[in-house]
């Protein structure tokens, strides 16, 4: 049956599938009791401080994920940087 | 020296206790020695599992406050006289024995025996930490349910921080027909979501009730799916090089695909 699964694709809606993501979500928050003012509090640490190297750092567009990996969770950040027209290498 | 293995789980009724009675059983099936311990303090039940009820003279608080030898309480099992058991105290609670007395317990067993299974209360106060006190291994059951598989994870982080290195996995009462519809968590998710390994798999099986009113292990039905799938486990357990066990699906290959398009919004 995996194999059909594979094929087809197990469909979104189906309840293993959200019963899947609410634990995935659910086991983070247990392991790490992070809770949203502190991702929120990460965050803004994390452009203050970036912002010393590079400051066309975006602070509002930051994101802060964390998962769920093989052998190790995983913090992610994603810090989109502002593409300033003089700031181009080639220049 | 024989193994201490710990069976555990968090959440309760997700079947620790059938598990250890089966993979007792199944062991000294295999020859082996096997010593199983009800460290349920005040919940005694292995013994009403395996049918030993009505023989318990003493139990693991007395040998540990040492009013019997550890020899005068265990119990032979009825059909293995390789297979002991030592029950819990019924009229004490779980503050009756702390856990270097626990270590002590086991290694005195392990002298005697080549596998000490021990059944865990349900919870991760001092009742689990005393279980897993003298553990080398350990073993959390789970069945594919959200609270079950949480639960799981917390016992995951609190072994882990014992130092009982990673424990193995054993999931049960698994649903087939339930899983390919999409309506129940698969062996992969539970594995993606615990990132444990995986040591067996026990199908949804009729066969487990009948077995436990009788008082006798599901594993002497070797017909059964539960059957052979605690004695899959007990050979991987024993260190067998042998695969998890398939389960298989009761659905026609028809109905699944007519299943598969047809499947309804939840």
């Amino acid at each position: 049956m995996s194999f059909l699964n594979g094929l087809f694709g197990r469909k979104r809606d189906s309840s293993a599938e959200l019963a899947k993501q609410r634990l995935l979500t659910v086991l983070i928050d247990d392991r790490y009791k992070l809770t949203p003012e502190m991702m929120a509090q990460m965050k803004a640490d994390l452009a203050e401080v970036l912002k010393r190297y590079l400051p066309a750092i975006d602070a509002e567009q930051i994101e802060v994920t964390l998962s769920r990996g093989e052998a190790h969770d995983l913090l992610k950040a994603d810090v989109p940087l502002r593409r300033a027209p003089d700031s181009h290498p080639n220049r | 020296m024989g193994r201490v293995i710990t069976v555990t789980s968090g959440k309760g009724g997700v079947g620790k206790t059938t598990t250890t009675a089966n993979l007792g059983t199944a062991l000294a099936m295999r020859g082996a020695r096997v010593a199983v311990v009800d460290a349920d303090i005040g919940l005694r039940n292995l013994d009403v599992v395996m049918g030993l009820e009505n023989r318990i003279v003493y139990d693991l608080v007395d040998v540990v406050e040492g009013r019997a030898r550890l020899r005068q309480a265990l119990i032979k099992d009825k059909r293995l006289p390789e297979l002991c058991l030592l029950p819990a105290a019924q009229t004490r609670d779980k503050d009756a024995v702390n856990a270097q007395q626990m270590i002590d317990l086991t290694n005195q067993l392990r002298h005697d025996f080549d596998f000490v299974l021990i059944d865990s209360p349900a919870g991760i106060e001092s009742g689990f930490r005393n279980a897993i006190a003298g553990a080398d291994e350990v073993i959390i059951v789970t069945t594919p349910e959200v609270s079950a598989v949480r639960d799981a994870d917390r016992i995951v982080g609190l072994v882990e921080a014992a130092e009982k290195g990673p424990p193995s996995l054993v999931i049960n009462r698994i649903k087939p027909r339930l899983v390919s519809r999409g309506e129940m968590l698969s062996v992969e998710d539970v594995l993606e979501l615990l990132a444990i390994s995986l040591l067996g798999i026990v199908p949804e099986d009729e066969t487990i009730v009948i077995a436990t009113n009788r008082g006798e292990a599901a594993v002497y039905d070797t017909n059964s799916l539960a059957g052979r799938a605690y004695i899959n486990i007990a050979q991987r357990l024993a260190g067998e090089d042998v695969p998890v066990m398939a389960i298989p699906d009761q659905q026609g290959m028809l109905e699944r695909l007519l299943g598969l398009f047809g499947r309804r919004r939840t």
